[in-house]
């Protein structure tokens, strides 16, 4: 292969944080992307892509014919309304174990693993600037959210264990942008959006652009770690709804929940443990990140707000 | 819209030299005007334009020994009563209207204080945090004014018949203070011991209800919200001289708690101050 630069691996090929992140590895690395979803219509890879389940015996034939600089482990399946917990359980548990063992076996140097901050729970307590070493109170919380804990630990576990792979396991807090599909971001591009009767915590964002920045530093870099990314600064969710163009919907927790669990069973909308993120501040502090990395956030919590919605109105 | 009434509200209950007073409050904001524990200083304004007649004409406040305040880190440390928490709102008060340069207290609450609809949010705005020490502390290396009661709902929720007696005090204070090298500022509150006047209290009703308890005073629960409405006590705040301790903030419990009983005993000492000078007399202005 004439091809000389290192190549990536990255999971979650299909979706929108790959689709920016992509544009800005394609320059310097050869890129290898696989995701169990088909490529969206009218988007092209640029490199080889496969549509693979990461637990599926086929995707030691990926790591056999190709010596993998990085993987770029993006592919966690998100609690949304589309998806089911055996699935999640899966792709994320059973998955990400794979991918480790074949990165292990195939002498990988550099694993990124894109966790969440749900794993800390959304809880009364919940101090603000939690750091990387806080207990993780979500699966006290949300055993629903088992999976998200468990690809934490699983990453966690064998950065400890393996020291010869560089590993970085990276928490980032709501990610929102225009090419973002996740469940905060088309909840913030919709007409209107509901809040929790009452309760108005902060709420924390990071751009797309920002977190793509994020991970082009982290390959660059040469620190392993578990690390935090937040954008600039926290705003109250009615405040955000409000700068994203949307008006905000109060309901009373008496509803909520009943609705959105009976929605949730339909698969109509997000699992009703998620809604204590919106009535607890889950406040994550990024200094560790910054220091090790020098990340700086380009784009400020109200303007990413703001460039959700093409008019920017 | 909803901006506009809330800079017009400002505007008609708040004189131009107060609405000045919060602004030169020392605060470090995001550019959403935010700080990282929900303070909003336009909501500081708003309770402030509105409670300031509660302030001044309904309790009456006076302050003696406002100036010993000192500049930049602070721990306010005060004697804890009267069912509802008005004596830290009152203090609090007193320092955005008063204190030079003036300050946003940022009270420790319960750790529950999130879970109540509509007063965590107004709270969160007004400057109050979960009483965490993790806050605290970084709070204070942010060089706030931070007020505890060391007391919690042992304080505040005493009968009557133990007014102004102080309660065993938590340690947790007196160690984030050398943790962050920072002077403690004893403050003796006078008169809100008598606000809710709590004959005794329903401990099985309180559990049943989830809340820290459950009081019986001469209005509540006989006449219903309207027992809410605290007696008309003359207030007086008392700020003691700033001490500063040094040491190991890990120290043995032993060593601590004698740091603690020297905070004890200043608020003691403006305690009985303050009573001796009001006298019987506590709803009226004494005499000087």
């Amino acid at each position: 292969m004439s091809d000389q630069r290192p190549t990536i691996l990255i999971t979650g090929a299909s979706g929108g944080l790959a689709s920016i992140v992509v544009d800005i590895l394609t320059q310097d690395y050869r890129l290898i992307g696989v995701d169990p979803r088909p490529m969206p219509m009218g988007r092209n890879f640029p490199g080889e892509f496969h549509q693979i389940d990461y637990s599926h015996r086929k995707m030691s034939e990926i790591f056999r014919q190709n010596r993998f600089f990085a993987l770029l482990h993006l592919g966690r399946v998100r609690a949304d309304g589309h998806t089911t917990k055996s699935f999640r359980y899966r792709v994320n548990v059973l998955g990400t174990g794979n991918l480790l063992r074949l990165a292990r076996k195939y002498g990988l140097q550099n694993l990124i693993v894109f966790s969440t901050f749900h794993v800390y729970g959304a809880h009364q307590a919940n101090h603000v600037h939690i750091a990387e070493d806080a207990p993780l109170r979500a699966s006290q919380l949300f055993p629903e959210l088992v999976d998200a804990i468990e690809l934490d630990h699983v990453a966690t576990t064998f950065m400890w264990q393996y020291r010869d792979v560089r590993t970085v396991v990276l928490r980032p807090v709501n990610v929102i942008g225009r090419r973002i599909n996740n469940t905060i971001s088309e909840m913030l591009r919709a007409n209107f959006c509901p809040t929790l009767l009452g309760y108005d915590p902060l709420q924390q964002f990071v751009h797309e652009q920002d977190i793509a920045r994020a991970l082009y530093l982290c390959l660059k870099g040469d620190k392993s770690g578990v690390y935090n990314i937040t954008g600039e600064g926290a705003i109250p969710w009615s405040k955000a709804i409000l700068q994203a163009g949307s008006i905000p919907i109060p309901v009373p927790s008496f509803l909520a929940y009943p609705l959105v669990g009976a929605l949730s069973k339909l698969r109509l909308s997000f699992p009703e443990h998620l809604i204590d993120y919106f009535r607890y501040p889950t406040i994550v502090s990024d200094n560790a990140f910054r220091k090790d990395f020098g990340f700086e956030p380009s784009i400020t919590t109200v303007d990413a707000l703001r460039s959700l919605r093409p008019s920017g109105s | 819209m909803i901006e506009a009434l809330k800079n017009r509200l400002i505007e008609l209950t708040l004189p131009k030299p107060v609405r000045d007073r919060v602004d030169q409050a020392p605060l470090r904001l995001n550019s959403a005007g935010f700080d990282p524990w929900g303070l909003d200083p336009k909501t500081v304004k708003i309770a402030t334009g509105l409670l300031r007649w509660f302030y001044s004409h309904y309790f009456r406040v006076e302050t003696t020994g406002i100036e010993r305040l000192p500049k930049g880190r602070v721990l306010l440390v005060a004697n804890h009563s009267g069912q509802i928490p008005f004596d830290g709102l009152l203090l609090a008060l007193a320092l955005v209207l008063e204190a030079t340069p003036p300050r946003i207290v940022r009270a420790m609450a319960e750790r529950w204080v999130p879970t109540l609809p509509f007063i965590s949010t107004l709270f969160a705005r007004c400057g109050t945090v979960v009483g965490d020490p993790q806050n605290c502390v970084e709070l204070l290396n942010q060089d706030e004014c931070v007020l505890v009661f060391p007391e919690g709902t042992r304080g505040s929720g005493k009968s009557i018949f133990k007014r102004y007696e102080l309660q065993r005090f938590g340690t947790g204070f007196i160690r984030l203070a050398l943790e962050t090298n920072t002077p403690i500022v004893p403050v003796g509150i006078i008169g809100c011991e008598e606000t809710y006047p709590a004959f005794f209290h329903l401990r099985k009703i309180a559990k049943k209800f989830g809340a820290p308890y459950f009081p019986f005073t001469p209005l509540f629960p006989f006449l219903g919200p309207l027992g809410a409405l605290p007696m008309p006590t003359k207030v007086t705040l008392r700020f003691g001289e700033p001490l500063k301790f040094e040491g190991d903030p890990d120290a043995s419990d032993r060593d601590i708690q004698l740091k603690v009983d020297q905070v004890k005993s200043a608020i003691r000492s403006e305690l009985s101050v303050g009573l001796a000078m009001r006298g019987r007399q506590i709803f009226t202005q004494p005499g000087k």
